[in-house]
């Protein structure tokens, strides 16, 4: 499969088209390509339209797919809403990147091996299975559907051949085991090739059935399914790392699962007030701290972060650190209280800090510290002024996601009209990215954007007033260790790599 | 003014929203419905306040010529709408700390454009003016009353016998938007605002153009 044209025209990495982008002090600053913390250039490796190609290549049809696939581009999408990528997860390694979509599907991508005679083609990644996780299902006692959206994926560390992922959507979480098959008994006694049960009469000889090598299957069965937990909306998962156990959190309860048992789940955290009258705030996302499995941290619609601790108690209720930054008066709105909810809290691959997004901002906790962030990001703040005109079309409901790089020296989330942004902790320098069609040459460099907020717009500014609202990047990914990202817009996937990979 | 009629549009484009994440797949998400809430009850008390202030500069103006807010919802220009957001972002103070007893005198001409529905609940703030009294909560957090995880069989009961159960993350939801917001956005003087939330008195009729009886009853028929 082939997404790209087959000539590669790598004179074209003229670096001297690499433009310096403004430093936040508005000069432009000398490109450095020695940072490698991804803030060089970025380009893209690969583009995948949902659903088309992706059916096309989950067919496995390698015949020229590049034409068919081409003819898409240039053809208006078919998308429908069950396209639109809800999550995506890179696994432990990089290897596999698991998408999510609002039809319940799963699309496992898998990275192409590097091969000497092709050493730039390493870095693509290419459709390796295909599954649906989750239908859409009708609870009778409350006459609702239930939403087969994928919410989250989460993957399981790798601990034999096969690959296991959990999938969740608003109520079920199921277990999902991807495994390959390249061989198949052949020569049974009893069955002939088709399967069809042979006459017992003529059979006058016995055999041995051998295995014999076939075309690379890629299978995936479902291994658990945990149900039946969850009477508000799950909006996270997260494994421990005992790699026994995993979370799932809904509104106001979080459940502690054992993968192994799915009749039953410990309700470690519960905020349903007994009045519902009362009720004040929401979970909005759950983690468990990446070394310690008896630690965890949930976000709440108020905009504050509980670290618990499990030890403490069987119902962790009472947190053990709670993180919270004092409002800034100056900064309060008519809004102020939606747009402080925290719609995304990670921890640090070193368990250091947690990275929590709001609707404006992205903030940077040190777990020591509790009563503010030591460092916040602006993503997009010349949204503050618009806040309700982002109230009236539901925009400032949307749920963005956050993700840091392996290092934890870079954190990146998404934005409106495609945008993206990258902020380095480091250098304190951020850069704002698109992934669009237009843009989608293969192998293109990315052009850092800037959003012009009043004044005089220069040429490659865009105003806010031509941002395109629904054009949103909710959930992006970050390989583990190297510097590729996979951005999903709506309903196509992006990965990109730096360009000194 | 201005403000006042933002604040009253947003309240209304809320109730909207409401109704309509009834409809969309999956239920009502709770987190939602708790931010539309919120921003209710902001509008609501950015629409007091302003309200309060306007009020004062109309001390010695003659009472007919006092604007009156329970003017029919304009939907109007975005205009007003950057202008809002700018005005409510001064702190509003609570309408609590606002009313203060000397207002109490102004507001009978207030409430002679509209029957002045008699409060059964005695309150300790004096914001006695008709249209209002159906806002002011008469205990700490009414509103999260809306954020009930039942069936909204309540206002079912209200507006007509009730049909088959319908699961509804906000069951009083509808009844409170009525009691609450029925002065509001019913311009007709006709219709007094309903009891406040203590007593459990049923809603007098209303005339049939009020959008928020077409939003109830369209829940009624959903």
């Amino acid at each position: 499969m082939v997404l790209q044209p087959s000539e590669r025209h790598y004179g074209d990495w003229n670096h001297g088209r690499l433009g310096p982008w403004c430093s936040p002090t508005g000069s432009p600053a000398p490109l450095s390509c020695e940072t490698g913390c991804g803030e060089g250039s970025w380009i893209l490796v690969c583009r995948l339209l949902f659903p088309t190609q992706v059916s096309l290549l989950s067919m496995e049809e390698d015949i020229d797919t590049r034409k068919i696939n081409n003819s898409f581009l240039r053809d208006h999408s078919y998308a429908t809403e069950a396209d639109i990528i809800s999550t995506v997860e890179f696994n432990h390694t990089g290897e596999l990147l698991a998408t999510g979509d609002k039809g319940g599907r799963v699309v496992i991508f898998q990275r192409e091996q590097e091969s000497k005679n092709q050493v730039h083609r390493r870095g693509e990644y290419n459709v390796y299975s295909t599954f649906q996780s989750h239908e859409p299902e009708f609870d009778y006692l409350k006459s609702l559907e239930i939403e087969e959206k994928i919410n989250k994926i989460r993957w399981l560390p790798q601990q034999n051949a096969a690959y296991f992922l959990l999938s969740t959507n608003d109520k079920t979480v199921k277990l999902w085991k991807v495994s390959e098959r390249d061989k198949r008994p052949e020569g049974y006694n009893l069955k002939d090739e088709e399967g069809r049960l042979r006459d017992p009469a003529t059979i006058t000889t016995l055999r041995v059935p051998v295995l014999r090598p076939m075309d690379l299957m890629v299978e995936a069965t479902p291994r658990r399914v945990f149900a039946n937990a969850h009477t508000y909306h799950i909006n996270s998962i997260s494994v421990n790392s005992d790699y026994e156990t995993y979370m799932s959190a809904d509104d106001l309860r979080i459940n502690l699962w054992n993968f192994e048992i799915t009749n039953q789940s410990f309700n470690i955290v519960d905020i349903k007030p007994a009045n519902m009258e009362e009720l004040t705030e929401v979970i909005t996302a759950a983690e468990f701290h990446p070394h310690h499995c008896n630690t965890f941290v949930y976000s709440s619609s108020k905009g504050t972060i509980r670290l618990c601790d499990m030890r403490a108690s069987a119902l962790c209720d009472r947190h053990t650190k709670f993180f919270e930054e004092p409002e800034d008066p100056s900064n309060r709105s008519f809004f102020s209280e939606i747009i402080s909810s925290i719609s995304d809290v990670k921890f640090s691959h070193s368990g250091r800090y947690i990275m929590t997004r709001d609707y404006l901002t992205v903030k940077v906790w040190d777990l020591n510290m509790e009563n503010r962030p030591i460092e916040t990001y602006q993503v997009h703040d010349y949204l503050r002024s618009k806040l309700c005109s982002l109230y009236e079309n539901d925009c400032i409901f949307d749920k963005f996601e956050c993700v840091w790089n392996g290092s934890d020296s870079v954190i990146m989330t998404g934005s409106y009209n495609n945008f993206f942004r990258m902020f380095d902790r480091n250098t304190k320098r951020d850069v704002t990215l698109e992934a669009s069609r237009e843009n989608s040459k293969p192998r293109a460099i990315l052009k850092p954007r800037k959003v012009c907020v009043g004044g005089k717009r220069r040429k490659d500014e865009i105003s806010v007033d031509s941002l395109d609202f629904s054009k949103k990047i909710l959930h992006t990914a970050w390989h583990p260790s190297e510097n590729i990202i996979a951005v999903a817009a709506t309903n196509n996937l992006y990965i990109f790599q730096d360009k000194v990979n | 003014m201005e403000v006042q009629k933002e604040a009253q549009r947003i309240m209304t484009l809320s109730v909207w929203k409401m109704y309509h994440s009834r409809m969309q797949r999956g239920g009502l998400r709770l987190h939602r419905s708790l931010q539309l809430s919120l921003v209710m009850r902001s509008a609501r008390d950015l629409y007091l306040s302003a309200k309060v202030e306007a009020q004062e500069p109309e001390v010695t103006l003659p009472p007919a010529r006092s604007p009156d807010p329970c003017l029919h919802p304009p939907r109007e220009a975005e205009a007003a709408a950057e202008a809002a957001p700018s005005d409510g972002e001064q702190p509003s103070p609570e309408p609590m700390d606002t009313q203060e007893a000397p207002r109490a005198g102004e507001t009978p001409a207030r409430c002679a454009q509209r029957p002045a529905k008699v409060s059964r609940k005695r309150r300790s703030c004096s914001l006695s003016d008709g249209g209002d009294a159906a806002l002011v909560p008469s205990k700490k957090a009414r509103l999260e009353e809306e954020e009930e995880e039942r069936a909204s069989s309540d206002v079912l009961d209200r507006l007509q016998p009730p049909p088959a159960q319908a699961e509804g993350a906000f069951p009083n939801l509808a009844r409170v938007l009525q009691r609450r917001f029925s002065g509001l956005l019913n311009c007709s003087p006709a219709a007094p605002p309903t009891a406040p939330p203590a007593c459990e008195a049923k809603p007098a009729c209303r005339p049939a153009d009020n959008m928020l009886n077409v939003l109830v009853r369209a829940v009624v028929a959903f």
